[in-house]
């Protein structure tokens, strides 16, 4: 084989040298003939005579090679497919085990893809370049801010040693870095715009049927250092983006396809954003969904064009230095590398923040410029999910290597019956290379057939764990597909897996020691061994991977039985944002209180309120107050704050512990009240009644009067640390906020009511778009979603490694059985009792999987740190789940041995000895 | 499923045969071997000389001899073919097949 593949690799130079050959003879041959005394011309003539047809021959001769190895491989392959077809059964299950394996692991593959690798669909993504920062945290040991950042719109994340991480820059950073900029082409700035109310603009104050649509504010030079197209009209540039420039719009082409019909139908257009006419100038390409693979935005628009819809707010950001709100994305000039960009702008950005600093404290705690690549965009998907696929990766990984392993035990067993039919092969010649590869095309036949099968399996998953992960998530924007880089992966891992299953059963049915098996036909040793292991490792993975799926299922159970304190069931979600829609303070809240007065009136609907958000997205929301509260003279730090409608409390079904709850009657003239939680009564009012008292929101200067005691209640997400925080209800109608989260209490199914209360809303004012309309039970499970994937993923593939791993078992018991079938025959012959052979049995299959316990014990309970944050009430070495799994590793474990262990037990004894 | 050599039985007392036994007695460039054939028949086997290159791959594929560049006897450089212990092993088969065959045909033919 390594001949044929040599000449294969070198069969041009072959031919040259079969060509020199032949000439050679011919010269010799006419040479010849000229010696004997004829003349030269026809010694040439007579030699090519006798030498016959030189082309022929020469093709003849390739061919003898060429043909050689596509006549066996066909060969092999019609005999891999007798192989397979005459062991209907088995081939059947590897396919299907394969197909498992291999689909799951592509269609996780298929998601890291999409998330983690893919590119961004511009020109030279490689070359683009994010500007981020990283400093230390900016409170002092004392709990103070004590940070140039004196107000931050965006996120932040943890990065490594404690660090803060965070791409939001001031303004006038992203001016210092623009100017005389060494090392980038372009550098662009951007940021989240979030909902805006969108609609067409119909004429003279009125525009059509309004919708939320996500915008990005982006500088002149976005879309020119992106390098991207317009698929109609043209993009943003550097005139649109000024002050006082004339309001103009870019669009994603799906917008454009769904408000005009076609992206040439836009061109143009007036559009209302929140209220504010814009003019569509260009479409964005189809392909392109911005620089953050989270967000597709529906609206593009000049960053300076904030200060048309945020007004006197926005306008304040720009010169501040120290508020923190925009990204920044620079494209490398040719040859510069992003090392050398770093050193060139870190320093600059060094001189420019030290600046801003006006305290020593600040000076101490600078943040320092850090550059990360571009090519992908923003981290913040990557952020979020590369860790979970990671675990999910590793396990279907593992699950695939069970497969394998029992595979290869299976074929294991089938090269015993096959050994004679090897033995008497190579005796007449065949070399073992031959009958390896021959081995090993069946293998592969399998794996490709499994691989197939798998990509298919792959298809129906991966649109499973769409829905999984999106849950319900409203312009989900992560979607995987099979392309070529995932085909290619699981083509690989089809072979690998043949290769991987079939080598070692190959090599061991061809091992040079021919004789023994063609005397007796039987053997253990090696081959049993061999069994065995793989036979333990399966019971070790699977254990893994049932312990994973243990401490998964505990974290889901003890989310769900998290106390709540409010209602679950039987409530109907929706925002709204009326300021988006026109509204302003004081008419703002009027508006609200009386749609809350509508939506009640809504027959089924006993009870309808509103807050500043749905409970369990408290603090997530933005406008929350975090401040301090005084308490006479104490100050309560952490407490939570949400703006309540009338009948929150009943709505929702917290109880109310003393007083009343906000109602109708606390309007914007009369005196601002709050209703506290237990736990803050408790704490801070211990001998007295605490209604009457006055507390002060110190941050917003505001004077309240408690007028009630609510229950506590579980304040924000399910894995808050506190369980009954200190919260503080207050009159939305006081104080109201610009967006407000409407609760309906309804009798029956709250999902049959969306189509009223969009009446409703309607009716109200109908340039106002219903958003996240979504039931309470399903809004809290959002908030748990990885969690409850994990749960029954995890639960899918313990099942399935327990089922591939007890069929190993039951295999290799069976053949142990039947292999020795006359020792128990003489055993029962000399008295042995059925139950003795059962246990004889089912001992071993204790033994292998305590054997297989021992090695994965230790491996879990360091394997189980890893997913430690994604646990919730439990730790990751429980002791119980350990148990647990262990538990039903061993009953599967004895079930699957009980089949053979039964067999063993009824064998006759006289039939076995004559076997023998 | 064994090295079943391709066409080597076109001719009876086959080219193949002829080749190994040729090249057990040296090592010798192809046009050597058909010399050498025909010398030693008595010029009674007339091969098509052509027909030996297809022999000599089909040969080296199954490992039974190995060329290698070298000299002729008039310096020319030309592939010098050498039998291996393989080869040796096949010779015997092919001979005592042979030996056989030739056995049968004489008891047809009522030598005997």
């Amino acid at each position: 084989m390594l001949r044929r593949l040599r000449y294969w690799m070198n069969h041009a130079r072959r031919g040259e040298a079969l060509r020199e050959e032949m000439e050679l003879h011919l010269a010799e041959r006419a040479a010849e003939l000229e010696a004997a005394g004829m003349a030269p011309e026809r010694a040439r003539a007579e030699a090519r005579r006798r030498f016959g047809n030189a082309q022929l021959k020469h093709e003849e001769s390739r061919e003898i090679w060429m043909t050689r190895f596509w006549s066996e491989l066909s060969q092999d392959l019609r005999y891999g497919f007798r192989a397979m077809v005459a062991n209907k059964g088995f081939s059947a299950l590897a396919v299907l085990l394969l197909a498992l394996g291999i689909g799951a692991n592509t269609a996780i593959f298929s998601f890291m893809d999409s998330i983690l690798l893919r590119s961004l669909p511009v020109a030279d993504p490689e070359r683009l370049v994010v500007l981020d920062w990283r400093s230390r945290p900016p409170q002092n040991a004392s709990g103070q801010w004590n940070h140039v950042i004196h107000g931050l719109q965006g996120v932040l994340w943890p990065g490594d040693k404690g660090n803060l991480e965070s791409g939001m820059f001031p303004y006038p950073a992203f001016e210092t870095l623009r100017e005389n900029n060494p090392v980038f082409s372009t550098l662009f700035g951007y940021f989240n715009g979030m909902k805006h109310n969108l609609s067409v603009h119909l004429g003279e104050g009125g525009g059509g049927q309004a919708t939320s649509a996500s915008t990005e504010y982006v500088t002149g030079d976005y879309f020119r250092g992106l390098e991207v197209m317009p698929a109609a009209g043209r993009l943003i540039d550097s005139e649109d983006d000024r002050r006082g420039a004339p309001a103009v719009a870019v669009i994603s082409f799906a917008a454009s396809q769904s408000r005009f019909g076609t992206p040439a139908n836009a061109i143009g257009r007036s559009i209302l954003v929140d209220n504010v006419p814009f003019t569509v100038i260009g479409v964005a390409p189809p392909e392109f969904f911005g620089i953050d693979p989270a967000a597709a935005p529906d609206l593009y628009l000049p960053l300076h064009a904030n200060v048309l819809i945020d007004g006197a707010r926005a306008a304040a950001m720009y010169p501040n230095g120290n508020f923190y709100w925009m990204e920044m994305m620079g494209r490398l000039r040719p040859g510069v590398t992003m090392a050398e960009a770093q050193a060139a702008l870190a320093p600059r950005f060094g001189r420019w923040v030290a600046g801003t600093a006006t305290t020593a404290g600040e000076r101490a705690n600078l943040p320092a410029l850090a550059l990360n690549p571009g090519s992908a965009g923003l981290g913040s998907l990557r952020r979020r999910y590369s860790k979970p696929l990671y675990v999910l990766l590793t396990m279907v990984a593992l699950i695939l290597t069970i497969a394998c392993a029992n595979i290869a035990n299976l074929l294991l067993a089938r090269a015993a019956a096959r050994r004679r039919e090897m033995a008497v092969r190579i005796s007449l010649g065949a070399g073992r290379f031959r009958v390896v590869r021959q081995l090993l095309t069946e293998s592969l036949m399998l794996a490709s057939l499994g691989g197939a099968c798998g990509i298919l399996f792959a298809v129906w998953s991966m649109r499973w764990l769409t829905v999984l992960l999106s849950n319900g998530q409203e312009n989900f924007t992560l979607h995987a597909e099979l392309n070529w880089t995932v085909l290619g992966v699981t083509a690989g891992l089809s072979v690998l897996c043949g290769l991987l299953f079939g080598l070692a059963p190959a090599m061991q049915s061809t091992r040079p020691d021919v004789l023994p098996a063609l005397q007796n036909g039987r053997w253990g040793g090696p081959r049993r061994r061999a069994q065995q292991v793989l036979v333990v490792a399966q019971i070790a993975i699977s254990f893994l991977i049932l312990v994973a799926a243990g401490l998964f299922v505990r974290t889901l159970d003890n989310l769900h039985s998290v106390q709540l304190g409010y209602a679950r069931e039987d409530i109907l979600l929706f925002s709204l944002n009326a300021r988006q829609a026109g509204h302003r303070a004081p008419e703002i809240s009027t508006f609200y209180m009386d749609l809350r007065r509508r939506l009640e009136s809504i027959p089924g609907v006993s009870s309808a309120s509103f807050s500043q958000s749905s409970i369990i997205n408290a603090g997530h929301a933005g406008g929350a107050y975090r401040g301090a509260i005084k308490v006479g003279a104490t100050t309560v730090l952490g407490a939570s704050v949400m703006d309540a409608g009338p009948r929150f409390l009943t709505t929702m079904r917290i109880p109310i512990l003393a007083g009343r709850e906000i109602d109708e009657h606390d309007l914007p003239g009369s005196t601002p009240v709050a209703v506290i939680s237990e736990r803050m009564a408790r704490t801070y009012f211990r001998n007295q009644n605490p209604v009457g008292q006055r507390i002060t929101l110190v941050d917003d200067n505001r004077d309240l009067q408690i007028v009630g005691v609510s229950g506590n209640l579980r304040f924000g997400g399910l894995k808050g640390e506190e369980k009954s925080p200190i919260t503080v209800f207050t009159a939305a109608s006081q104080f109201p906020p610009d967006r407000v989260t409407y609760a309906l209490r309804t009798a029956g199914d709250p999902l049959s009511f969306v189509k009223s209360a969009q009446e409703v809303v309607r009716e109200a004012d109908q340039g106002l778009p219903v958003m996240n309309v979504i039931t309470q039970a399903a809004e809290i499970d959002r908030t748990i979603s990885q969690e409850v994937t994990f749960a029954k993923l995890c639960t899918g593939f313990a099942l399935l490694a327990l089922l591939i791993a007890c069929v190993g078992l039951y295999g290799t018991m069976s053949y142990n059985v039947t292999r020795q079938s006359g020792e128990i025959g003489v055993r029962m012959a000399l008295g042995a009792q059925r139950g003795a052979v059962v246990w004889m049995v089912l001992r071993r299959v204790l033994a292998l999987g305590a054997m297989g316990l021992a090695i994965s014990v230790p491996a879990a309970l360091i394997g189980t740190r890893l997913v430690r944050s994604f646990l919730f009430g439990t730790r990751p070495n429980d002791p119980a789940t350990l148990a647990v799994a262990a538990l039903i590793l061993l009953s599967a474990a004895v079930a699957a041995g009980y089949g053979p262990a039964r067999r063993a037990s009824r064998i006759d004894p006289l039939a076995a000895l004559r076997q023998d | 499923m064994g090295r079943k050599a391709q066409k080597n039985d076109s001719l009876p007392g086959s080219l193949d045969m002829l080749i190994l036994r040729t090249l057990s007695l040296r090592a010798l460039h192809g046009y050597g071997i058909v010399q050498h054939i025909q010398q030693t028949s008595g010029d009674e086997l007339l091969v098509e000389e052509g027909s030996l290159y297809p022999a000599l791959q089909r040969l080296e594929l199954n490992g039974w001899i190995e060329g290698e560049w070298g000299v002729t006897s008039n310096h020319r450089r030309a592939r010098i073919y050498r039998i291996t212990a393989a080869g040796r092993r096949q010779l015997a088969v092919e001979t005592q097949k042979y030996a056989r065959l030739t056995l049968a045909i004489a008891r047809v033919m009522g030598a005997e």
